[in-house]
């Protein structure tokens, strides 16, 4: 027995590594815990086995499908990419708390069933991204692809009541670019690809002085159209790069923004927190990177609380904004890289053993998992 | 090397369910059953480096981040940089002569791309007097900070640890990270004017400094109206994204990246725990140490050709079926509909594989002992897809198909064989090859009304066995009937579909 | 898929005693400088330069339609050199492909009108996929299938590539015969 002992013991001396795995709708980011930065960032999407045609994991069919192509995907990242054998590692999932119930649970089915995984630790994208600050009260603005979503967290916790969601991502920018490109691109390359270099190299968030001016009879000089080369040479109007982003701004049938998410999300927490909040803003998502986002987003915050209705319901005049020490497309995953420290500890995580026992994984909105808890609180 | 050219026409249902060609599965000789990629367990067998080649052990690997220290990548294309002998001139400074002051060269070094053209030259790196080892990475400018963030989770997550082990008797039933303690319990301790908890527990630790919101957002943007941007100087989001602490926005700021190791996967079954195949630890070679992949050892199906085929007519259609093994093989064809497993033999085999397994236990080098092995986590097995919608009319025959033996193609003259055929059935044999011919009929009642593209049919095929594995109990070889699932794509637009009479 | 029975013009190809099967269409430049090491089959129009350096193949090689195959230059301050083409057996070369590699390892598959850069290293079990250019001094490792331009991996090849490429290159070779006519 002692030389059983001895063997399993050189075996895990070296200490697993854990792996720390963002999965966003459009680029899946992924890395080892207490690393700086991820190993690597790469679009969520792989070669279907079946039609031999590249799919974003998220256009699944049915719940089969969905399966077969995250395991086609996570066995891309696991033996391509970051190169490590995927039985009985520890994983930490950075998730939106607002991800479909259906993806958690198969992507969960598919560490533990197909790779074996030994466990897995989920941690919501909003709150984590407070270990890459080292403060406990943030208002965590996320612009991903497919939507924006606010949730404040006040000292350490996050306030689902004041959550905010707007289909207001990269997806709506790409919408607005495609539509504006129409007439000067053909039908064939007006492809979510291209459209997405355009708007990484070309476009900008203008200001808000001059997005007033957009849409008037005396609109500003635009600014310089682009040459742009695909097969063919093309130009990009000053015009399409300037107004691009302008569906982010705009109010739309309810009024809503995402400037107005973020004062909606305030209005919702306790009176005491709300200033903390709006002093303690962090942008993260891949989309906040444009140039004259941030510029932007702070004008239209103080236009907007000084009008009404915001005016009445707010006393703030100061919006302060946090920088985390990472670029904002993978704080999510920082934050996952930083607290996965705490994976060595059975009981932030979901061990194999329970999975497989119980075919559940916990979900906060799930009363099985949510019902109060007797046990001491352990806290950071 | 058909298989990897042409759509998988034969394919072979795997004990998981999934359908692939007999390139892409394996037979488990322990569990005598297909396995494919996908029920099978990948670890990652050794590294090296797809440029140079060069093997390094784990440790290694882990400590240089995956990457190669010799060869980079081009950071503009992304292909491969190869390292360029230079010459630098630099003029003695004594000899104030101008006859005098012959220039000295030095070997120096820098990186080019062939593809592109980027060179480490063009983007203002120095060039180097060795030509490996020297060039360096760009360090990530936020390091500090998060080392310093984790090492201060670091202490946290140990702090925890003890706390645990000291209250072990405390059971948590929450999975979730933050809920326990609820805004209401944060909100009641600030109305009481208590501090929040956490300050309370972190005395003992040097909590690094908080960031610091700036309410003055620095972005430039005076000249983002006016400035015209060179397309060809701005980065792509493939390009930013290769180097994610940085970021790069435009072309001069992109620096190599070392190249990433590649890997060797070795397969287990997931059932027996037995290798199916393990690579060579040496990167230059493309020998197996266990290569137990079906095209060793399952009869292979191939479409020789058929007819045009028709609703209501029987079209012909001929397989030709080799044998890889060495010994002798009997092959039935039997319905779609016959389970696969039944045979009372292999669950013999079973049995012996467990008690087999007790006794080697540790001495197997490829098995771990039995004692730390966990029990096998097994996927539910996926339905087939595919819907045949053709019968295929198989004879009730069975037919021998002989050994593979290596010598007969040097053979000039062939032996004829004697087998009782029937010629109705086995139209051509050559060593271990023959061809067979069967019918197909294309289901009226699966199609509406038009004849669809391509028929598929399916059949189950038995074979004989013989396992060469030696037991304990049984030094002698075991001959066993196994049966696989098979499905044909019988593709009636293309060319393929031909006349039978091409066939001598 | 069986393979399909090639049939040749019996006048346009030479076949010698170790089995080469050479098409009389081609342009084999510095013939002493070629050797064929048996059974290769070498069809019209197809350019071997052996006088720019020595171009060896292994048994089973074949060498498809127009294809050039070139030995790789390597610039140096005192002008350029050339360097021998070294194939191994069982290699297949698709139609219309251009080889100017180093190496090119045994049961290698490229595909047609690929592009081969100058220096290459092919090594042994790897797929070129129909229309790649792989990039001059690229090193294509076993067991990898390389597609596209600039080429990079694709996927990954079988572990039994090696008797795939045996099985394929034979049997082409077996069936690549005399019109009867």
């Amino acid at each position: 027995m002692s030389a059983l002992k001895e063997y399993k013991g050189s075996r895990y001396i070296a200490e697993k590594q854990v792996l720390v795995i963002d999965v966003g709708h459009a680029y899946t980011k992924f890395g080892f815990v207490s690393e700086a930065a991820p190993r690597g960032i790469v679009r969520s999407e792989i070669k279907c086995p079946n039609t031999d045609t590249i799919r974003n994991i998220f256009s699944y069919k049915d719940q089969n499908d969905l399966y077969e192509l995250l395991v086609e995907f996570l066995h891309n990242i696991f033996f391509k990419r970051i190169m490590i054998s995927a039985k009985d590692i520890k994983v930490v999932n950075v998730e939106s708390p607002l991800v479909t119930t259906e993806f958690r649970n198969i992507l969960t089915k598919v560490l533990f069933r197909h790779f074996e995984v030994g466990a897995i630790m989920f941690l919501p994208t909003h709150l984590v991204t407070t270990c890459t600050l080292a403060c406990q009260t943030i208002l965590v603005l996320d612009v991903g692809y497919e939507e924006a979503s606010v949730i404040p967290i006040y000292e350490g916790v996050p306030i689902l009541k004041a959550w905010q969601a707007l289909p207001l991502g990269a997806k709506a920018v790409h919408k607005t670019i495609m539509k504006a490109m129409q007439e000067i691109l053909t039908e064939e390359e007006c492809t979510e690809k291209l459209i997405e270099d355009i708007k990484v190299r070309t476009c900008f968030v203008t200001t808000m002085e001059r997005s007033a001016k957009l849409l008037t009879d005396n609109p500003p000089t635009p600014p310089p159209n682009v040459k742009y080369f695909t097969k063919r040479s093309l130009e990009i109007p000053g015009t399409v790069r300037e107004s691009a982003f302008e569906k982010l701004w705009e109010r739309d049938l309810d009024n809503l923004s995402i400037p107005t998410m973020i004062l909606d999300s305030i209005i919702k927490c306790p009176i005491d927190a709300r200033k903390p909040l709006a002093e303690n803003i962090l942008l993260i998502g891949g989309t906040v990177m444009t140039t004259g986002f941030i510029t932007r987003l702070k004008s239209e915050l103080e236009h907007i609380v000084n009008s009404e209705p915001y005016s009445e319901k707010l006393t703030l005049r100061k919006f302060k904004f946090h920088t985390a020490p990472s670029k904002p497309n993978y704080t999510a995953w920082l934050g996952g890289a930083i607290f996965g420290i705490a994976a060595d500890l059975p009981s932030r995580c979901l061990s194999k053993e329970a999975y497989l026992e119980t075919n559940h994984v916990p979900d906060w909105v799930c009363l099985i998992d949510n019902r109060k808890d007797d046990g001491e609180n352990i806290e950071y | 090397m058909a298989y990897l050219r042409q759509p998988e026409y034969v394919q072979y249902s795997c004990s998981c369910g999934s359908l692939k060609s007999i390139s892409k599965i394996y037979f488990c000789r322990h569990c005598l059953s297909i396995r494919c990629g996908f029920c099978v367990c990948h670890e990652v067998d050794s590294y090296y480096c797809p440029n140079c080649l060069e093997n390094l052990p784990t440790s290694e690997v882990r400590l240089k981040k995956n990457k190669c220290s010799n060869c980079f990548d081009c950071p503009c294309c992304l292909q491969t940089l190869s390292i360029r002998l230079g010459q630098s001139f630099s003029v003695s400074s004594q000899s104030k002569s101008e006859e005098e002051s012959k220039p000295t060269t030095k070997k120096v070094y820098y990186l080019s791309c062939s593809l592109c053209r980027w060179s480490s030259r063009d983007a203002g790196i120095p060039d180097q007097t060795v030509a490996t080892g020297s060039w360096k990475e760009q360090e990530n400018p936020y390091s500090n900070r998060v080392n310093a963030l984790i090492n201060y989770y670091k202490i946290l997550a140990s702090f925890e640890k003890q706390q645990k082990e000291r209250k072990k008797f405390h059971i948590k039933r929450s999975f979730l990270q933050f809920e326990k303690f609820g805004i209401t319990s944060a909100m009641a301790r600030k109305r009481s004017g208590r501090p929040p908890l956490t300050q309370a527990q972190n005395q003992t630790v040097t909590t690094p400094t908080p960031s610091v919101a700036e309410e003055n957002v620095d972005e430039s943007l005076s000249d983002l109206f006016t400035k015209s941007i060179d397309i060809t100087r701005t980065t792509t989001i493939d390009q930013r994204l290769q180097h994610p602490e940085l970021q790069a926005d435009t072309i001069d700021k992109l620096r190599p990246q070392k190249k990433q190791f590649i890997i060797k996967r070795s397969q287990r079954c997931r059932t027996c725990e037995h290798n199916v195949s393990k690579p060579d630890y040496c990167s230059t070679s493309t020998k197996f140490k266990i290569q137990l992949a079906a095209y060793y050892h399952l009869p292979e199906v191939r479409i020789v050709t058929y007819e045009p085929l028709q609703f209501g007519k029987s079209s012909e259609l001929l397989l030709k079926l080799s044998n890889p093994t060495q010994h002798q093989m009997q092959i039935t064809f039997l319905s779609l509909e016959t389970p696969v497993i039944t045979t009372t033999k292999v669950q013999g085999v079973v049995e012996e594989i467990n008690k087999e397994r007790i006794q080697m236990g540790c001495d197997s080098p490829n098995l771990l002992p039995s004692a730390i092995r966990q029990t096998a986590v097994i996927e539910e097995v996926k339905p087939i897809i595919v819907v045949p919608n053709g019968e295929i009319l198989l004879p009730n025959s069975s037919f021998t198909l002989p050994p593979k033996d290596e010598a007969a193609e040097y053979d000039e003259l062939n032996v004829p064989q004697n087998f009782q055929d029937d010629p109705k059935v086995v139209v051509w044999r050559n060593s271990n090859k023959s061809v067979i011919r069967l019918h197909v009929l294309p289901d009226v009642t699966k199609s509406s009304g038009d004849m669809p593209e391509t028929v598929i049919v399916g059949f189950v095929m038995q074979f004989s066995y013989i396992n060469t594995i030696a037991t304990l109990e049984h030094k002698t070889p075991q001959k066993l009937d196994l049966r696989v699932k098979l499905y044909l794509t019988l593709d009636n637009s293309s060319k393929i579909a031909r006349t039978a009479s091409m066939l001598k | 898929m069986e393979p399909q029975d090639i049939y040749y013009n019996k006048n346009e190809y030479v076949e010698t005693a170790s089995g080469n099967k050479v098409s009389r269409q081609t342009v084999l430049c510095g013939s002493q400088n070629i050797v064929l090491h048996g059974k290769v089959i070498v069809q019209s129009d197809a350019i071997i330069r052996g006088d720019l350096a020595n171009v060896k193949t292994g048994r089973y090689c074949i060498i498809g339609k127009n294809v050039v195959i070139r030995p790789p230059f390597k610039r140096f301050t005192r002008g350029i050199a050339f360097f021998p083409l070294q194939m191994g057996d069982h290699v297949f070369v698709g139609d219309n492909s251009i080889v100017s590699a180093a190496i090119v390892g045994s049961y290698v598959y490229i595909g047609k009108n690929a592009v081969i850069g100058r220096r290459c290293v092919l090594k042994s079990c790897c797929y070129i996929e129909d229309g790649a250019v792989v990039p001059p001094e690229t090193v294509v490792p076993s067991f990898t299938k390389f597609g596209g331009n600039p080429a990079k991996c694709i996927e990954d090849l079988p572990e039994c590539t090696m008797d795939l490429m045996v099985d394929f290159t034979k049997s082409y070779y077996q069936h690549f015969l005399p019109s009867k006519v």
